[in-house]
């Protein structure tokens, strides 16, 4: 029946949203910083995946990783040589430090972009699917091959998420850092590489996502400006600090827009994600699950 | 104004005593103005200029235009009204073109076509489909190529034959799309009213239209219309095929906006193609004069590969201006534009005159010839395809194929 | 003796600033003595247009503090004030550009009433999610705005070099209005704002209320800049609204000089004018400029009105050392 088609279709693109936002969510909540060049990180693994997997005729499963390891690098590299002196001084930038780290990831945003777009060419093209069934019977819905796949890597990957950060020693490093940056690092946490593991593992998530989407969604330079877009609203109404909350207002965020495209209007599909944005903020400003109990 | 007609004048008493034949090494420089890059469909800008480009090379080759070489000068337009405006204003008034051309997109041709009635410089509409183009009723701009009345009525001609009974169109939401799927709409009332017709409307940027699929699978129509371009257009028709909904046994699917012979349509679609119906402004069987022949033949040899469409229509843009520029003897804008009013021209696809009828043939080829093919194999050549209905001959529904499931 | 009020280093800086803004305003005055081309003039009105916005951002974030990612997005809402009641309703120009003030004015009172109480990332995600969605609402609305095919605009006036002096004449008048708003109280409470919000509250300053008030004079500044794009370029498009055009925005206040006010002017000049003569070079100017932003905001953030300053400092106390 057409309502529980709309569910689960709802599900699985929430579940796509969950992949871009969870990477800017962890900036977000630990760094307290937002990185406009979010959705290029997105770009980089969408372009890396398909260009390694076209170009060098390697198997589309290992230029996933390939895709991986972009993405930690460009996020090594943003935290390294554009955020570092946020927290080692920036001198003339005072207690801007949020305005600063718009202006220079906005700024990084537009740098890649528009190298991407005169390097590699503007024209989209079709990232190889990782499965080639296009289409499949799951019980009583169809689905391509490739939607069962990212929804699947998607799970896994934000589950293994949730354990490093609960369990392992960087883990839970990185929720200190996240509560107290200054306390963190006189109880002897290196800050600085805090930071460099959450910018690392936000460029792999988003690039990771770009490979896994990049059939559906074609890689072009300006590409990332969609889920960039969907990952902002999603982080704000699920709360700042709160990842499992972003995950939640993901899936939400998709079911609603899945619904209100047949119900409601097809037109409008992206203001429902704004309207719940504003009622958020107007009602809860600190989101479905925000800042309040100071947890990551 | 004063000073734009003054500066005209000048320039064309500049031209006209340049037109001597002994003197020439002035170029004649004509204007396209073409998507390059996104959100413009790149593909048929390409395609466009691709066929400009062997066009002036067979002029050039023969001695140019009134022994002039002639020179093309391309901007990039993106896709994007705004700019074409921009694109048109710079190639008037810093590359002082004789007439403008390329265009196809239509809300690109509507900005631009302001800009060319502003300054009275010519404007030849390679591929805008827009009826509202043609109705505007602009002296300068000319339309060879197709439009969307003329679509609409032999998909309506085309549904009326297939006697199917529930029809729903995918149109994106551009002038284009949704004009096209609204004269379906009105033309089927009128010529067969038993046939239940609605049109959805999908943004072309978008990248998900499975909310607008799922409602088809709970109530399968007869035949899905396809109104969008690529790279929507690709998207629609694997996700319609993912859901099961069309081409299927109990669906046809059937696309009027000429995607079948894009080059990368095969790769980007693969299975969901099959089977696809489709209506064609070029195919290998149709007849075609000897200069458009050799077009294709250079094409082919040069990208290895068959051309399309847009190839024939962008030399034909290019070599009409050419033709009216010689016989009025003169690169003088109103001098051109009062050639190709009363020219009767044989060019690429065929001979014909533009209508002076207002509304939508108003300076249309009002006959422009096409045919309805269908798909039958995947990366199928247009040559192989099956051609249902050829030029000027009725629909022979017999001949077509459904898929097993 | 009459009480003067005391000329501090503030208001010098101010009035220096304010000087070498109608000194750059002078001299494009003269341009139109100089340059005839038709083609070159428009690229210098598009200029004007891009300096009327990098004003009105350079108020909100320059002086205020506050990071709106949507002048882009304000300036097509003015265009469009100006473009739905000429195509609905057909009114005349003297109705519809002042509505491009007003219309973008009461959505900035009513969006900043409810983000600017936020922190900075806050107010930066939600302005940009709120551009780009106002962008495709205009866009998927065919039939109220014709979607991406645009509205078309009546010309204010019919001549390019009309038009030149035009766009001069009201980017004069919004630097000058942002010079007076900035020695008013209401300049210093910003600034005091922006340097340290928590210290201004303490000291009594209604932070919401100003950070409003800048708010919305910016957005009714981008407004009309775009009803008066519109006038000029006869057609508004979703375009107008793009994140890149944004960014454009921003890369010319950062390069110029933020929270300077001959910063934006320099900056949206000279970018503009710059990528047209790049364009020719092989469309490399978006690439510059955005490298510019980061290197400037990571190295110079007074940008190159701040480097000119230093300059002309050193030389100054070079010369008056005796």
């Amino acid at each position: 029946m057409l309502a529980l088609d709309l569910f689960v279709n709802g599900l699985i693109i929430g579940l796509y949203y969950a992949l871009m936002a969870v990477g800017l969510a962890m900036i977000f909540g630990i760094l307290k910083i937002v990185n406009f060049a979010h959705g290029e990180f997105y770009m980089i693994g969408a372009y890396t995946y398909t260009l390694i997997a076209l170009g060098l005729g390697v198997p589309p499963w290992l230029a996933l990783p390939a895709a991986a390891l972009a993405g930690a690098l460009i996020g090594w590299a943003t935290e390294r040589w554009l955020m570092r002196p946020l927290y080692t001084g920036y001198g003339s930038w005072g207690l801007m430090k949020d305005e600063y780290a718009v202006v220079v990831t906005f700024g990084l945003s537009l740098l890649l972009i528009n190298l991407f777009d005169k390097v590699i060419g503007p024209y989209p093209m079709r990232g190889p699917a990782l499965w080639d069934a296009p289409r499949l019977s799951i019980g009583p819905f169809m689905m391509s091959g490739q939607k069962l796949i990212t929804a699947a890597v998607a799970i896994i990957l934000m589950v293994s998420l949730a354990l490093f950060i609960k369990r392992s020693l960087w883990g839970r490093q990185i929720q200190a850092v996240a509560q107290n940056r200054l306390g963190a690092s006189i109880a002897g946490i290196d800050t600085a590489r805090a930071s460099s593991i959450v910018f690392m593992a936000s460029g792999v998530l988003a690039a990771i996502a770009g490979a896994l989407l990049a059939p559906v969604i074609n890689p072009a330079p300006d590409v990332g400006i969609f889920p960039a877009v969907k990952s902002y609203v999603i982080v704000v109404i699920g709360g700042m600090g709160s990842i499992p909350g972003s995950i939640i207002a993901a899936l939400l965020l998709g079911v609603l827009e899945s619904f209100g495209a047949v119900y409601l209007s097809y037109d409008y599909r992206d203001t429902y994600g704004l309207v719940l944005l504003i009622l958020i903020l107007l009602l809860r400003p600190q989101g479905l699950f925000g800042e309040r109990a100071r947890e990551v | 104004m004063r000073q734009n007609r003054f500066a005209m004048a000048v320039t064309a008493a500049a031209f006209l005593s340049l037109a001597q034949p002994a003197q020439a090494a002035d170029p004649v420089v004509i204007g396209v103005s073409i998507a390059q890059s996104p959100p413009g469909s790149v593909v048929q800008g390409t395609q466009v200029k691709d066929g400009i480009e062997i066009i002036t090379k067979m002029i050039n080759d023969e001695g140019g235009v009134l022994g002039r070489p002639l020179k093309i000068v391309y901007e990039d337009n993106q896709g994007i009204p705004e700019k074409g405006r921009a694109a048109v204003e710079k190639l008037i008034s810093r590359d002082k073109v004789v007439a403008i051309t390329g265009g196809h997109q239509s809300s690109v041709c509507l900005a631009e076509i302001e800009v060319a009635h502003r300054y009275k410089v010519p404007y030849v509409n390679t591929n805008c489909w827009s009826d509202d183009i043609r109705a505007k009723g602009y002296p300068e701009v000319f339309n060879p190529g197709n439009y969307n009345t003329r679509v609409s009525t032999a998909m309506a001609e085309t549904i009326g034959a297939m006697k199917v009974k529930n029809v729903v169109a995918f149109a994106e939401n551009t002038d284009y799309g949704i004009g096209q799927a609204k004269i379906l709409g009105e033309l089927l009332a009128k010529q067969s009213p038993d046939v239940k017709y609605k049109y959805v409307a999908l943004d072309r940027a978008g990248k998900d239209f499975t909310p607008a699929v799922l409602p088809l699978r709970a109530n399968p129509p007869d035949m899905v219309v396809n109104v969008m371009l690529p790279p929507a257009a690709y998207i629609l028709m694997n996700q319609l095929y993912e859901q099961g909904v069309a081409p299927s046994a109990k669906t046809w699917f059937y696309d009027g906006a000429g995607i079948a012979d894009y080059p990368d349509f095969w790769q980007n679609v693969k299975e969901a193609g099959k089977y696809m119906l489709a209506f064609g402004l070029y195919h290998p069987q149709m007849p075609m004069p000897d200069i458009g022949q050799q077009v294709g033949q250079t094409y082919q040899k040069e990208k290895g590969h068959e051309p399309n469409r847009l190839i024939f229509q962008g030399a034909d843009s290019v070599l009409q201006i050419v033709r009216a520029i010689e016989q009025a003897k003169s690169t003088d804008a109103s001098a051109i534009t009062q050639a190709l009013k009363d020219m009767d021209y044989e060019g690429v696809r065929g001979k014909f005159k533009f209508s002076q009828e207002p509304g939508y043939s108003f300076q249309q080829w009002v006959d422009i010839p096409y045919v309805t093919y269908q798909l039958t194999e995947v990366d199928q050549p247009l040559s192989k395809t099956t051609l249902i209905q050829a030029t000027g001959q009725p629909l022979h529904a017999d001949k077509l194929v459904r898929p097993s499931n | 003796m009459p009480a003067r009020p005391h000329p501090n280093l503030h208001t010098s800086k101010l009035r220096s600033e304010f000087l070498l803004s109608l000194a750059i305003l002078g001299a494009l005055a003269m341009v139109p003595l100089l340059v005839q081309s038709n083609y070159w003039l428009g690229v210098l009105i598009v200029s004007m247009y891009f300096a009327m916005m990098a004003c009105g951002w350079n108020l909100l974030a320059g002086y205020a503090g506050q990071f709106s990612l949507a002048p882009a997005a304000f300036a097509m809402l003015g265009g469009y004030s100006t473009g739905l009641l000429a195509y609905h309703l057909d009114a005349p120009l003297w109705i519809g550009l002042p509505m491009s003030i007003i219309m973008p004015g009461l959505v900035g009172l009513v969006l900043g009433r409810i983000v600017l109480r936020l922190s900075g990332a806050y107010l930066a995600l939600t302005t940009l999610s709120f551009a780009e969605i106002i962008r495709l609402v205009i866009y998927n609305s065919i039939d109220f705005t014709r979607g991406d095919q645009g509205l078309n605009v009546p010309a204010l006036y019919d001549g390019r070099i009309g038009n030149y002096y035009i766009f001069l004449g009201v980017l004069t008048l919004i630097v000058g209005l942002i010079y007076w708003l900035l020695r008013l109280p209401l300049g210093r409470f910003l600034q005091a704002i922006r340097d340290d919000e928590i210290g201004a509250a303490s000291r009594g300053i209604d932070v919401l209320r100003y950070k409003t008030i800048a708010f919305i004079i910016s957005c009714a500044i981008c407004g009309f800049a775009g009803g008066l794009y519109g006038t000029f370029a006869r057609l508004v498009s979703p375009e107008l609204g793009l994140i890149a055009q944004t960014g454009l925005v921003i890369a010319m206040v950062v390069i110029g000089g933020m929270g300077t006010l001959a910063g934006p002017l320099i900056g949206a000049m000279l970018v503009y004018t710059a990528s047209e003569f790049l364009r020719d070079v092989g469309g490399i100017q978006m690439i510059v400029f955005a490298a510019l932003v980061i290197i400037f905001a990571r190295f110079f953030r007074e940008g190159l009105w701040g480097l000119l300053r230093r300059v002309a400092v050193r030389r100054a106390a070079s010369k008056g050392t005796p």
